[in-house]
């Protein structure tokens, strides 16, 4: 099994890796590191133990789908291990209608603080510290309390025969019209403060 | 032994007891107008009577009469404060001791595209000054936000979590933003009332820049218990962390003057008291029974949504016999104010368009006379402005035709007997010098005030440095009261016509406001001010320098707006001991928090300008970002109304599908804001393009999403 998989991983003659370049599986590290380092995991030693972890899966899958870059390979088999972590953890099957799981999952991961105190744990395998399962089962966010759904309705203010007049807005070229009306007003006005 | 709750002297209001108040105020108000009036007519009669003239006197009676209601305000208030008013609301039952074991209050902040820092900063004080009463399990906290920009939706949710976690207030600090932000703030009122009102019994609201005292928030939720009639308590919010000249004289004047002013106003208002839309508890029932908000016959700027919503529902809550009351004496209730003359300007204008509309909504059959007197008043807080504009007109109107005509100006002899020993000058001097005294009075008497009190004076500075604060500021507000007239005029001009002014963001330097943009917003004050002042002196260099005060605010706009929005001028102010005020010489615990937090912000915030769509690239490519928009996104789906209104908005349909592929295949720039807006409404998407951002090879992306994704890898 050890050899089976040195095999696997170690480069052949001609300088590729699992029937590709090793650049295209450099550009793979990258991207599985770029997410890690996401997820805000620090430790160097950790983000790269669990980025070649990914890359394994990958290149264990890599020979039998020659068409697919190495890059889309490792970042499905980077989602695949992270939802069926997830699962674990949560005891919560992944579901293929939504990605609820992994929502939830990223969710649990920042409400139990795994970037701050649980580092170690992401990705390994259980058994977890009790306080870490339980606070990453736990973790639910809530936007407000339960419901408690009611409807207001405004009551309408009567406004007398003001309404009426409000209505003379609705014909056209009523405001144009009576701007007219009060700056014939104000030439009668002037005309009698100066006569 | 358990310790005995405080007490204090018990009084009813009796009913008839306002009426007479009323009728006291009103009184006093209306005959020193009568008075003066009849002075100044009698000084157009001996001038020569004419139709202009009687334009002059009924707007000098409108102006008087607005002068002498401010007057007595300050005149009843000062007394009320030197010999004690007993019809306070906190004076009426005995309220500390009160039990509010098991009554729900929330808290609400209502927000729209507020700089989210200072907000949660300011609901932070206020939670942890609560927490240190032991009553927070009492409140609950919401911000309610409106915004409708992406990028600030975003951090205001990063900005809510973080807060919470901080706080360990998860469950107790919630954050709701609306798809449609449908009538504005009462709206989203209305919004938080029908999904959550019915758990609460209160409900307080508080305003983007609100601090509240833990002991204040308790304070009113007892007062509201002991008074079961009451739908409504006011607080008056001092102002504070102004830091400008500008907002350092508007925040002195507001801790000076407010509290005499607003004691003769609670004397008259009683329990008919008035709303100001923030830092008030109100009583969810009556609330949401009576007090939501019709639209208004006709067009704009009357008809349509009510836009200053405060005022009327506190109309409408008493309209339906419950009490509202200023909780005037009630202290740790705060506010902020605008930093600069321009920024006060904006605000003035939507408050002008908001309280003109009440002009219809003062004919509303079954109000209450208070009320209609509070709206009244509001109105001509925006009218006096072009009313005191035409009054100069007409005077200078009446001079200048005076001298064109070469009519004689010699005066004739007064109606009034005793007058006509006067000269015609010293008549006139003598008009004037009364309103003067009526508009400087409460100035006057709040410094009394202050100085009848001793620990109080301590607050201001002394009574020496009080004293030069209110001349330095009386100086500066007579340079300043031109220049909102022009504004008034302008505001209730262009609403009343309909048109829509657009008005730039403030451009604002770290000091404050920049030149460039003072010139663009003032030229035409100073201009104003240079023809009408070269107008008058070739009439008459006599006249001139009675409106140089007038004239100089209007000619000097622009350095006075500049200058006074100066940070450095305002702690130049402070270090000279001007304009000092109780929080500066003795800063409240739920300030000096809020100051240490945003200093920290300050330091430790990235202070680069953030790339475009910032928030749109974080929602879809932080982890934590994505899980905590799409959680919230997916409860707010459990509520009817809600899931509702995501149909309508189209979230979950295939198109949005499709604007989420090309979101990622052309960019954001490809997709319009309601399209982004969209994408970012519909969690199924999110998650996708979450996964799809990560997965696919980065030449299968456009350059910006490149971009993004390298800058999260390398986010520390």
């Amino acid at each position: 099994m050890e050899s089976a998989l040195n095999a696997a991983i170690l480069p052949d003659a001609s300088g590729r890796l699992a029937g590709r370049p090793l650049e295209e599986w450099n550009g793979a590290y990258a991207k599985v590191e770029n997410y890690f380092h996401a997820l805000r995991i620090r430790n160097k030693v950790l983000l790269g133990d669990l980025v070649l972890r990914v890359l394994e899966r990958a290149q264990r899958r890599a020979p039998a789908e020659p068409d697919r870059s190495a890059t889309q390979i490792a970042a499905e088999e980077m989602e695949r291990i992270v939802t069926e972590w997830f699962s674990e953890v949560l005891q919560s099957p992944p579901t293929k209608a939504d990605n609820s799981l992994s929502t939830r999952g990223r969710l649990a991961l920042l409400l139990a603080d795994m970037p701050g105190r649980w580092q170690e744990q992401f990705l390994r395998p259980g058994p977890w510290p009790e306080e870490f399962t339980s606070a990453m089962r736990e973790a639910f966010l809530r936007a407000g309390p339960d419901f408690q759904i009611s409807k207001m309705a405004p009551r309408p203010l009567d406004l007398g025969p003001i309404t009426t007049l409000t209505n003379l807005g609705r014909f056209p070229y009523f405001r144009m019209a009576l701007i007219w009306v009060l700056f014939a007003l104000m030439l009668i006005v002037v005309f009698i403060l100066t006569h | 032994m358990p310790e005995k709750p405080p007490q204090v002297q018990v009084t009813s209001v009796p009913r008839v007891q306002r009426g007479w108040r009323l009728f006291v105020f009103y009184s006093s108000a209306l005959l020193l107008t009568g008075v003066v009036s009849l002075l100044f007519a009698d000084l157009l009669w001996r001038t020569g009577w004419s139709a202009s003239r009687t334009v002059l006197l009924v707007l000098f009676v409108i102006l008087f009469l607005l002068a002498a209601v401010g007057c007595m305000h300050g005149v009843y208030g000062f007394f009320l404060r030197t010999f004690g008013d007993r019809c306070r609301i906190t004076n009426l039952k005995n309220y500390l001791g009160q039990n509010i074991d098991g009554i729900s209050t929330a808290v609400v902040f209502p927000i729209y595209n507020e700089d989210s820092v200072r907000v949660y900063e300011g609901l932070r004080a206020t939670y942890e000054s609560l927490v240190k009463t032991g009553h927070l399990d009492r409140f609950d906290f919401f911000i309610l936000s409106d915004s409708t920009d992406p990028d600030k939706w975003i951090e205001e949710e990063r900005r809510w979590f973080d807060l919470i976690r901080e706080l360990d207030a998860l469950g107790k600090i919630y954050y709701r933003r609306r798809l449609d932000n449908e009538s504005r703030k009462s709206g989203n009122i209305r919004d938080f009332l029908s999904a959550w009102g019915r758990r609460y019994r209160y409900f307080m609201v508080c305003d983007a820049d609100s601090i509240m005292r833990g002991e204040t928030l308790v304070s009113l939720v007892k007062l509201m218990e002991v008074h079961p009639t009451t739908g409504l308590i006011q607080t008056v919010p001092a102002i504070v962390n102004a830091e400008s000249l500008f907002g350092r004289t508007q925040q002195f004047a507001n801790r000076l003057y407010a509290p005499v002013f607003i004691a003769g106003l609670n004397y008259w208002a009683l329990d008919l008291g008035n709303y100001w839309g923030h830092n008030a508890i109100i009583r969810t029932e009556p609330f949401m029974q009576f007090c939501d908000l019709p639209q208004l016959p006709g067009q704009k700027p009357f008809g349509g949504q009510i836009l200053s919503h405060d005022f009327v529902e506190a109309a409408l809550m008493s309209r339906e016999n419950w009490e509202v009351w200023f909780a005037y004496d009630l202290e740790g209730s705060y506010e902020e104010t605008p930093q600069a003359m321009i920024e006060n300007a904006q605000r003035e204008r939507r408050w002008c368009q908001g309280n003109l509309q009440h002009s219809l909504v003062l004919f509303a059959k079954g109000l209450r006379g208070v009320s209609r007197l509070h709206l009244i008043l509001g109105i001509f807080g925006y009218l006096a402005g072009p009313l005191w504009l035409a009054f100069l007109l007409t005077f200078n109107f009446i001079y200048a035709y005076q001298k064109h005509t070469g009519l004689s100006d010699i005066t004739v002899q007064a109606f009034t007997p005793y007058l006509s020993a006067l000269s015609g000058t010293a008549h006139a001097l003598l008009i004037f010098l009364i309103c003067m005294v009526v508009i400087m009075l409460p100035k006057f008497l709040a410094l009394i005030d202050l100085a009848n009190d001793w620990p109080r004076r301590r607050e201001f500075g002394g009574l020496a440095r009080a004293t030069t604060s209110v001349v330095a500021e009386t100086v500066f507000s007579t340079l300043h009261a031109p220049l909102l007239m022009l504004w008034h005029t302008r505001f209730v001009v262009t609403n009343i016509l309909g048109i829509s002014v657009g008005w730039a963001t403030q451009k604002r330097s770290a000091e404050g406001t920049t030149w460039l943009f003072a010139l663009q917003r003032h030229w035409g004050h100073t201009l104003i001010g240079l023809v009408w002042g070269a107008l008058m002196w070739q009439f008459e260099p006599a006249l001139f320098w009675w409106f140089t005060p007038v004239l100089a605010g209007m000619v000097l706009s622009i350095p006075l707006s500049v200058l006074t929005s100066r940070r450095r001028l305002g702690a130049r102010a402070r270090s000279a001991g001007l304009f000092l005020t109780p929080e500066e010489i003795k800063l409240p615990d739920e300030l000096l928090s809020l100051r240490s937090n945003m200093k920290i912000h300050e330091l430790t915030d990235d202070a680069t300008p953030s790339r475009a769509h910032a928030g749109l690239a974080e929602v879809v490519l932080d982890p934590y970002v994505n899980a905590i928009h799409v959680s919230l996104l997916r409860e707010k789906q459990l509520n009817p109304v809600y899931a509702e209104q995501f149909t309508k908005f189209g979230a979950g349909s295939d198109r949005v599908q499709k604007l989420g592929e090309k979101l990622l295949a052309e960019g954001p720039e490809k997709l319009s804001a309601s399209e982004r807006m969209l994408v970012m409404s519909d969690q199924r998407v999110l998650v996708w393009l979450h996964q799809q951002a990560w997965q696919r090879p980065g030449e299968t992306l456009t350059p910006w999403w490149r971009a993004a994704i390298l800058e999260y890898s390398r986010r520390d």
